[in-house]
C-alpha cells in the first residue's frame, strides 16, 4: 500500500486519496486555511502586534476599538489586539507543543504495550488505566501550583495528565494490525521488532492517530485558557484568552469588546481546528 | 457479574490510593505552605477577614489540630496516614482557607450543589439533544440536518466558560430578568446550568444522529421493514432502541465531566460548588482541602465509569455472553 511500485498500480497513493477527499469537504478546507493563518500570525506575533502585550497607555484606558487601537484598550490601557495576538502564540505553543508531547509518549506507551502483549502490555494499559481515571482538571491545577504558574508548567501538566487517551487509542489500533498478514511476512522475512513496529505497523495506525492529534489540539487550548481563568494559569502581564475573559467579565455591561475579542478570538481558534479534525475523520473513514 | 464489580471496586480503592499518593506528593512539594506562611505571621488560620470574637476561639483550637495533622514536625509519612484515616472515617480536619469549618461539611455542603447544576443541565441536555440527533439522521441531509450538524461543531468549539458568559450577557444585559451572580434562590441555578448544558447538547445531538443512521443501515432494519412494519414501529421499536446504547455510555463520564468542568464556571457566577472551593482552595494553599476533594472527584469519575460498564452490561447481550 504504501510503496512505490503500488502507488504506479493504483494511480492514487493513501494520502493523495485523502487529500483528494478532504479537499471536497469545503468546511474542512476553510478551516485548513484559518489554521495556516493562524498559526502565521501565532509565529509572527511579535512582528505582527502594534504593540508590546504589556505597554500600558495610561491615557488611553478602556478605550473602545478605534483606528489607533484595533481591539480596543484594556483597564490598565494595554492594546487588546497586540494581547489577542501573543495569546494566540501561546496557545498555538501549548496547543501544538503539549499535542505533540502527548503523541510522543502516547504512541511509544501505546505501540510497544499493543505490540509485545503479555506483561508489558499489562503493566502499561493498568498505568493507563490509572491515569485515566483520576480527574485531569484538578490534577493540572495541582501540578501548576507545583510547576509555578506560566506557559511551561501548562505545558508540563497538560502533557502529563493527557497523553493516557492516546495510549489507548495507539494500542488498540496496533492490537487489529498486529495480526494481519503483512506483519506476519515482514516477520517471516526476517524484520526486526522496531522495523515491524515503525514501517509496518505505524503508517497503518497513522490515520486514527492524525485525527486524535487535530481533534485534542482544541481541548489542550481550552484547558489553558481555563486554567488562566480561575488565576492558575500565566502569571500576567503575559495574556492569555482566559486571562483576558476574567478581567472582562466585570466589564462587559460597560466595555463588551473586552470581552468580545478574546471569547471570539478562542471560539474561532477551536473551530478551525474543529473543522479540520472533522474534515480529517470523514476524510480518514474508508468508506467510499 | 458479581465477582467483575467485587474486582473492579478492588481496582477502585488501589487507583484511589494511588491518586491519593500522588496528590499528597505533589501538594506537599507545592512552594510556599499555608500552614508556614501562618506560623510566621503567628496566627494559623487566620486570614480570613472579618471574623467575630467566638470564630477567633474556635480557631485557637482549630490551630492546634492542625499543627497535630499538617505541623512541619509531623513526618510526611504520618501526614499521609492521616490523610488516608480522614478520608476514610470522614474525619478530615479543619480547612485552611475556612478555618471554622471541616473538610468533610465544605464537601457536604458544596458536592450536592455542584452535583445537580450537573444532573440538570444534563437532564437537559437529553430533552434537547435526543430529539435533535434524531431528526437530524431521519431527515438526513435536509436543511434540518444541516443545521443540526453545525450547531454540533460550533457548541464544541465554545467552552461553557465562554457559554456563561454569553448567558450572562442576554439575560442580564439584553433581557434582563435573571439574576447573574449570587446564591440561595432557585433562579440563581438557571444561568449556571443553561451554561453547562449547551455543550452537552451539541455531543448528544451529533452522538445520537450517527448511532441512528447506524443503526437504520442495519439488516434488521431492512428485515423489520420488508415485514411491513410501520415507520414508527421500525424507527422508535427497533432503531432507536439500539442507537440509544452508545448514548448511556458517554452519559456517565459525560455527568463526571460536567461535575469537574465547573471548575471554571462557577466562580463566574457564584455558585458555592466544589469547583469554586477546589480553585479557591488551590489559589490559597489550602492542601487538606484540595487533597479531600482530588479523592472525592477521582472516586466520583471511577464509580461513574463503573456504573456505565455495568449499565452497559445489562443493555448489550452481546457484551454478556463475551463477558462469561
Amino acid at each position: 500500500m504504501k510503496n512505490d511500485k503500488n502507488k504506479k498500480k493504483m494511480g492514487r497513493s493513501y494520502w493523495s486519496n485523502i487529500w483528494r477527499k478532504f479537499k471536497r469537504n469545503r468546511l474542512a478546507v476553510f478551516g485548513l486555511v484559518f489554521v495556516v493563518i493562524l498559526i502565521f500570525l501565532g509565529i509572527f506575533a511579535p512582528w505582527l502586534a502594534p504593540y508590546p502585550y504589556d505597554e500600558v497607555h495610561y491615557e488611553a484606558v478602556w478605550t473602545p476599538p478605534n483606528r489607533q487601537f484595533l481591539a480596543g484598550t484594556d483597564q490598565l490601557g494595554r492594546d487588546i489586539f497586540s494581547r489577542l495576538l501573543y495569546s494566540l502564540r501561546n496557545a498555538i505553543f501549548v496547543g501544538l507543543g503539549a499535542q505533540a508531547f502527548i503523541t510522543f509518549i502516547g504512541l511509544t506507551i501505546g505501540l510497544s504495550a499493543g505490540f509485545y502483549g503479555g506483561t508489558i502490555d499489562n503493566i502499561l494499559m493498568r498505568i493507563v488505566d490509572i491515569i485515566y481515571s483520576f480527574p485531569s482538571y484538578l490534577l493540572n491545577i495541582i501540578l501548576v501550583l507545583v510547576l509555578g504558574r506560566g506557559y511551561f508548567s501548562i505545558f508540563i501538566a497538560i502533557s502529563a495528565t493527557g497523553w493516557a487517551g492516546m495510549a489507548r487509542l495507539v494500542r488498540g489500533q496496533t492490537l487489529s494490525v498486529k495480526s494481519r498478514d503483512f506483519v506476519e511476512a515482514a516477520r517471516a522475512s526476517g524484520a526486526s521488532n522496531s522495523r515491524i513496529m515503525f514501517r509496518y505497523i505505524l503508517p497503518n495506525i497513522i490515520g486514527p492517530v492524525i485525527y486524535a492529534i487535530f481533534s485534542g489540539i482544541p481541548g489542550v487550548m481550552l484547558l489553558e485558557s481555563g486554567l488562566s481563568l480561575i488565576g492558575l494559569g500565566v502569571r500576567p502581564p503575559m495574556p492569555s484568552w482566559g486571562l483576558m475573559i476574567s478581567e472582562a467579565t466585570g466589564q462587559f455591561l460597560y466595555n463588551p469588546y473586552m470581552l468580545l475579542a478574546p471569547a471570539g478570538m478562542l471560539v474561532l481558534t477551536l473551530l478551525s481546528f474543529n473543522f479540520v479534525a472533522f474534515g480529517l475523520r470523514d476524510a480518514l473513514s474508508a468508506r467510499e | 457479574m458479581a465477582l467483575y464489580i467485587v474486582k473492579r471496586l478492588g481496582w477502585i480503592i488501589f487507583n484511589l490510593l494511588i491518586l491519593s499518593l500522588i496528590a499528597f506528593a505533589l501538594i506537599k512539594s507545592v512552594p510556599g505552605s499555608f500552614l508556614e506562611l501562618q506560623i510566621l505571621l503567628g496566627q494559623a488560620g487566620t486570614t480570613a477577614t472579618g471574623l467575630t470574637v467566638s470564630e477567633i476561639d474556635k480557631i485557637r483550637g482549630v490551630e492546634t489540630e492542625m499543627m497535630k495533622r499538617w505541623g512541619p514536625t509531623v513526618p510526611l509519612w504520618e501526614q499521609y496516614v492521616t490523610f488516608i484515616k480522614g478520608v476514610v472515617t470522614l474525619n478530615m480536619g479543619p480547612s485552611f482557607r475556612w478555618p471554622t469549618q471541616t473538610i468533610e461539611e465544605i464537601i457536604r455542603k458544596t458536592f450536592p450543589v455542584s452535583f445537580t447544576i450537573a444532573v440538570l443541565a444534563i437532564t437537559i441536555a437529553v430533552f434537547i439533544g435526543i430529539p435533535l440527533g434524531v431528526i437530524a439522521a431521519l431527515k438526513q441531509n435536509s436543511w434540518i440536518d444541516y443545521l443540526v450538524s453545525a450547531l454540533v461543531m460550533i457548541v464544541s468549539a465554545i467552552p461553557n466558560y465562554v457559554m456563561a458568559v454569553f448567558v450572562i450577557f442576554l439575560f442580564s444585559f439584553w433581557i434582563p430578568i435573571l439574576p447573574t451572580y449570587g446564591w440561595g434562590h432557585p433562579k440563581n441555578y438557571i444561568l449556571p446550568v443553561l451554561a453547562m448544558s449547551f455543550g452537552p447538547i451539541g455531543s448528544i445531538a451529533g452522538y445520537m444522529r450517527t448511532s441512528l443512521l447506524d443503526a437504520l443501515k442495519q439488516d434488521y432494519i431492512r428485515t423489520a421493514w420488508a415485514k411491513g412494519g410501520t415507520e414508527r414501529y421500525v424507527i422508535f421499536g427497533h432503531a432507536m432502541k439500539n442507537s440509544l446504547i452508545p448514548l448511556v455510555t458517554i452519559l456517565g463520564p459525560m455527568i463526571s465531566h460536567l461535575i469537574l468542568g465547573t471548575v471554571f464556571v462557577e466562580g463566574m457566577f457564584g455558585v458555592p460548588g466544589m469547583g469554586q472551593y477546589f480553585s479557591q482552595a488551590a489559589n490559597s494553599r489550602d492542601y487538606p482541602l484540595m487533597m479531600a476533594q482530588t479523592v472525592i472527584f477521582g472516586l466520583i469519575l471511577m464509580v461513574m465509569n463503573l456504573i456505565v460498564d455495568i449499565i452497559y452490561f445489562f443493555l448489550d447481550p452481546r457484551i454478556r455472553i463475551s463477558r462469561r
